[in-house]
């Protein structure tokens, strides 16, 4: 009986996994620039996932409880590769897409350009909160950093951009919605 | 003289990330009304805002889910009690791969040793365990196979003219036929892309990723064992 509930509960689980494959790869994209390694990165938090299923408590966190996964999985690629991040350029992909001629789409390239060129923890609290929504608190859990930690980094990513890419914004502003 | 001090950064990102409580959002709000560049400058924020959702928006992952992802996730379950019960799937390599002692006493027609790292201590101890394992099966007149999986920089372990291990590899698999090595499609695809050629040390297979060769395995009742 107990074996039937545990296998019911981790059918569940598991599909509910698969259902962050997605908003996973987002976020791992976004914190490396490389589709390979995301994809990868992501592969290695579901496995991770699924063999500790039993430290999800409380199950309304599993978003935050992945992602948490994700930053460490990513750590601990960063940790084996050596000490360099990947190149903080854009994807080639993105740039060979039939849509790259578009300005949105120079626009997103630019966005994630600058996004790239952002220390890790910064690239990782920005997109944590803009990208899936994060509060503060949820974002200090996720990095294990404390939310004084998460606010500045956030005011230290925006300003960056802000600097950058602002006065692209200008004019722009319709095209960025379009594309949400 | 409240009114006339700077609202701070920190304060106008928790504005827009509704990060604030009742009473500072509305302070913030009844301030706008007479401070142009703070309405400014929090109509940048949300345009910065937009423009990190928007430069995602059409990120998606290039591989879908496995093929055999059912019947897959359900083995990966199933995988989990035998992780609980001997305390693997952990940060410290050290503790995962002492752990491998106890797969002595486990029966199992197969061991998938997964090697996602490049770092000597991983490799060396995962190897001189998979030697002992192999050997005390063997004086045991036990039949077993063992695969060892490589992935991400682990994969440098199976590639010809990079991997330190490739004499320590052949004569392994001289001494044991049952142990065989797949290296991860997806890690060399990645490589090939960042103009590194990869090739393999002979009798090493492809897998279209690791995943796909570990839940392939655990199908077939195999012992996964993460180095």
């Amino acid at each position: 009986m107990k074996m039937r509930g545990l296998f019911g509960v981790s059918a569940q689980l598991r599909a509910r996994v698969e259902a962050q494959r997605e908003p996973l790869f987002r976020l791992a994209y976004s914190w490396c620039h490389d589709a390979a390694l995301a994809d990868d990165i992501v592969q290695e938090t579901m496995l991770r996932a699924l063999g500790r299923a039993e430290q999800l408590r409380d199950q309304t966190r599993l978003k935050g409880w992945l992602c948490a996964i994700l930053a460490n999985c990513l750590k601990d690629h960063y940790r084996s590769a050596g000490p360099l991040e990947p190149l903080d350029e854009d994807m080639p992909s993105h740039a060979q897409s039939p849509e790259a001629a578009s300005a949105s789409s120079q626009l997103a390239a630019r966005v994630r350009a600058e996004i790239g060129r952002l220390p890790l923890g910064q690239r990782q609290v920005v997109t944590l909160v803009d990208l899936e929504g994060f509060s503060y608190a949820e974002v200090g859990e996720i990095l294990e950093v404390p939310v004084g930690t998460v606010m500045s980094r956030l005011c230290r990513a925006r300003e960056a951009l802000r600097a950058r890419l602002i006065d692209l914004a200008a004019g722009q502003e319709i095209k960025i919605r379009s594309i949400r | 003289m409240s009114q006339q001090r700077e609202v701070s950064r920190e304060m106008q990102n928790a504005f827009v990330d509704g990060q604030l409580d009742a009473a500072d959002w509305t302070a913030l709000v009844e301030r706008m009304g007479s401070d142009e560049a703070l309405r400014r400058e929090l109509c940048e924020l949300r345009t910065l805002k937009d423009m990190v959702k928007g430069a995602y928006a059409d990120a998606r992952p290039r591989r879908a889910a496995p093929a055999a992802d059912r019947r897959g996730w359900a083995r990966v379950a199933g995988l989990a009690l035998v992780f609980a019960l001997a305390g693997w799937l952990t940060h410290d390599a050290t503790e995962r791969i002492g752990a491998a002692a106890a797969l002595h006493g486990v029966a199992a027609s197969g061991l998938v040793v997964h090697v996602a790292s490049s770092r000597g201590e991983v490799v060396d101890t995962a190897l001189q365990e998979v030697e002992d394992y192999l050997s005390d099966a063997r004086a045991a007149g036990r039949k077993v196979h063992v695969e060892i999986v490589a992935n991400q920089t682990g994969l440098d372990i199976l590639r010809a003219g990079k991997s330190a291990y490739a004499k320590q590899l052949e004569r392994l698999r001289a001494t044991y036929p049952n142990l065989t090595y797949v290296a991860c499609h997806q890690t060399a695809d990645r490589l090939s892309e960042q103009g590194v050629k990869v090739k393999l040390l002979p009798g090493v297979h492809f897998a279209p990723t690791a995943l796909d060769e570990i839940v392939k395995r655990m199908q077939q009742g195999w012992v996964y064992i993460r180095a």
